[in-house]
């Protein structure tokens, strides 16, 4: 600090504001999240968790997306 | 000298005022002017910049986990603290090796974008133009403001005001309409900024691999709803500044020469292209060209490079008449770049910041600001450059580098084309922004509404991108990393002001050393040790006064409108004083759940 005279730190500087291990929100267990898929794509079954086998699109010219 | 050149001779016998602003209003921290004004030839002679703030980041910085340097420096600013966020991901993103997802990339530019549309806004027309509202002007030129009650707004079908006076009282703080709506419409950008970056003005999304916004269809629609709102507003304020300044120059010819500097302008980039950029530095100069602001170095109006490794290698920081000890005897941290080049002493990859408190002297050191140059290869001077408050070096190195190319925008080797959709109820429309004759106040204060065009533009682009990738399903915005043990990175970005650099050291998983430089140390710079003035005081020196008040009744409007033409932001100028309040808490984060009982 050059030439001024400072106290001494009462928190050491490299107190973690990290804790390793979180992942990306969307990262997780696919098998028990329908919709989510590995390469970063979802569909709309996403969002629900109820009769999800019925939220897919019925046509394929549909956009298949989680309704925001 | 890299300085202007003296002007005209054939003068009076001098008649010399001292005259000091400290501090000046309407800028955040403690600017003050000192000059000394030669009446009889209505002139400004000589002109010191001097901050009297420090704050110390560089010093606090070492030793944190540097995944939390976005976070921190982000508080730097009040303003534009997202910048820093942004361009210390950047640097972050080169020390790790990681690359977000294309999503995240637009996502980003996106509350960019909103940034720059927002803060230009609320800088130009509720600070800026209380320097030219009818109030100034009459308390400050009578005869212009009555010649501007009988001109004709040439643009006047477009923005609504019949003659230039009328522009002038809404420009009045508190009560004039432009005033009101231009707060009004920073409201409404600031809210697109907050669905993309989740809070203003210090972001809580964005980290460094990506950012943690949920990348749904109703985030970029209502981001959508929000920016076509204002697309009529820009289209109306590029027509109203363009009638005010134009008629400066009709009503008081000469007025040019006021803040007119060498054309020394400087721009590192804004808006990565997700396609080409990969941040690692041997190809920063591949991925820097094709930034949606292209970066380059301007020197009398000629481009003398648009490579950021040039650039990154160009920079000194230099001690002049700064409160610091010199560190040129500590130990260097990068003593060659990725690419095996040299990296000098006095570059901010090796610089240690050393505070040394004193007097403050005209002849001796007098800022806490310290002064940032760029070396020229070819001349070995150490060029005092200036961002022109921003947008005029964005638009310039843009329009001369012709490398800007998209469904919105043309960089045309002269000029750039911005072309704005139907509004609510203007037509779609097409803005050209020329090259303009002067580096001076009026056309750096001109440029910043086109650039708020220009981001407005950007932000349609980003929109039908993202878009497209949310529509295939893409949510995927984060890209996991690890910290290396040791690792340089530098990220270069455009705040809203104008440069912005980040350089960053990291040591054992720590950060060993961190240098933002943002642009108010290159504008508000002191006198280097070569004498070289930094741009505000070379800017003052030698302008003419316009201002019809003797020196007693003198307010300084001409050196307002200049130094105020450049943006300054304080804060981001000085590199934490405690005065007799002293305050220290400990804390301790983070520790999930509990105070979740």
């Amino acid at each position: 600090m050059g030439t001024i005279r400072v106290g001494r730190r009462d928190v050491k500087p490299d107190t973690p504001g990290h804790v390793s291990g979180l992942h990306q929100g969307n990262w997780g267990p696919y098998e028990r999240q329908t919709g989510h898929h590995r390469d970063g794509t979802s569909d709309a079954r996403r969002s629900t968790g109820i009769h999800w086998k019925k939220h897919d699109t019925i046509m394929k010219a549909m956009p298949n997306i989680s309704p925001g | 000298m890299t300085t202007t050149e003296a002007r005209r001779a054939g003068r009076k016998p001098a008649q010399i005022v001292d005259m000091s602003w400290d501090p000046i209003t309407r800028i955040i921290g403690n600017l003050g002017i000192y000059t000394k004004i030669d009446f009889a030839n209505r002139e400004v002679v000589e002109c010191h910049s001097t901050s009297s703030l420090f704050r110390g980041y560089s010093v606090f910085m070492k030793g944190k986990d540097p995944r939390d340097a976005g976070f921190i420096t982000s508080r730097i600013c009040g303003i534009c603290g997202d910048n820093h966020t942004t361009c210390s991901n950047y640097a972050q993103q080169m020390a790790y090796g990681v690359k977000p997802p294309p999503l995240a990339e637009h996502i980003t530019n996106l509350g960019e974008a909103a940034e720059y549309m927002f803060d230009h806004t609320i800088f130009q027309d509720n600070l800026v133009f209380v320097d030219f509202c009818e109030a100034m002007v009459k308390a400050t030129n009578p005869s212009v403001l009555a010649r501007a009650e009988r001109t004709e707004a040439p643009r006047g079908h477009l923005h609504g005001y019949r003659t230039i006076a009328d522009i002038m009282r809404a420009f009045n703080p508190f009560e004039g309409e432009i005033y009101k709506q231009a707060l009004k419409m920073s409201r409404i950008t600031r809210e697109m900024f907050c669905l993309m970056e989740g809070r203003h003005v210090h972001p809580s999304t964005l980290y460094p691999g990506g950012v943690g916004t949920m990348p749904q269809p109703t985030v970029f629609t209502d981001y959508l709803a929000r920016l076509m709102r204002v697309i009529d507003f820009v289209k109306q304020a590029v027509a109203l500044n363009d009638d005010v300044f134009d008629f400066f120059y009709q009503a008081l010819p000469g007025y040019e020469e006021v803040g007119r500097r060498r054309i020394l302008l400087a721009c590192w980039g804004a808006w990565q292209n997700p396609d080409i950029v990969d941040y690692r530095y041997e190809t920063m100069n591949h991925w820097g060209k094709a930034m949606y602001v292209t970066p380059g170095i301007i020197v009398d109006g000629q481009l003398v490079t648009n490579n950021l490794v040039d650039i990154n290698l160009g920079l000194r920081i230099l001690l002049g008449s700064s409160y610091y000890d010199d560190w040129t005897s500590e130990e260097p941290f990068v003593t060659h770049d990725p690419l095996g080049n040299p990296v000098d002493i006095r570059h901010p990859w090796n610089q240690t910041t050393l505070p040394h408190p004193q007097k403050r002297a005209f002849d001796h050191n007098y800022s806490w600001v310290m002064s940032p140059r760029w070396h020229h290869p070819e001349t070995g001077q150490h060029l005092a450059l200036d961002t022109g408050g921003g947008p005029l070096a964005r638009l310039w190195s843009t329009a001369l580098n012709g490398l800007v190319d998209t469904p919105y925008i043309k960089a045309t080797g002269h000029s750039v084309r911005i072309t704005l959709p139907h509004g609510e109820k203007l037509p779609e429309t097409t803005l050209e922004w020329t090259i303009p004759q002067w580096s001076n106040t009026i056309e750096r204060d001109r440029a910043r509404p086109y650039f708020i065009a220009y981001a407005a533009a950007m932000a349609l682009q980003f929109l039908e991108q993202a878009q497209t990738l949310v529509r295939a399903g893409e949510t995927k915005v984060f890209e996991n990393f690890q910290v290396p043990d040791e690792a340089i990175g530098c990220g270069f970005h455009e705040a809203v002001r104008g440069v912005l650099s980040h350089h960053l050291v990291i040591k054992n998983q720590k950060i060993a050393n961190y240098h933002p430089y943002p642009p108010t140390p290159w504008n508000a710079s002191p006198r280097d040790p070569y004498g070289t003035p930094g741009p505000y005081e070379d800017a003052v020196q030698g302008q003419p006064i316009f201002e019809e008040n003797d020196p007693d009744t003198f307010k300084g409007v001409d050196i307002m409108r200049t130094v105020r033409s450049f943006d300054p932001c304080l804060p981001c100028g000085v590199h934490m004083y405690l005065g007799n309040g002293k305050t220290l808490t400990t804390t301790h984060t983070p520790t999930y759940g509990t105070d979740q009982g």
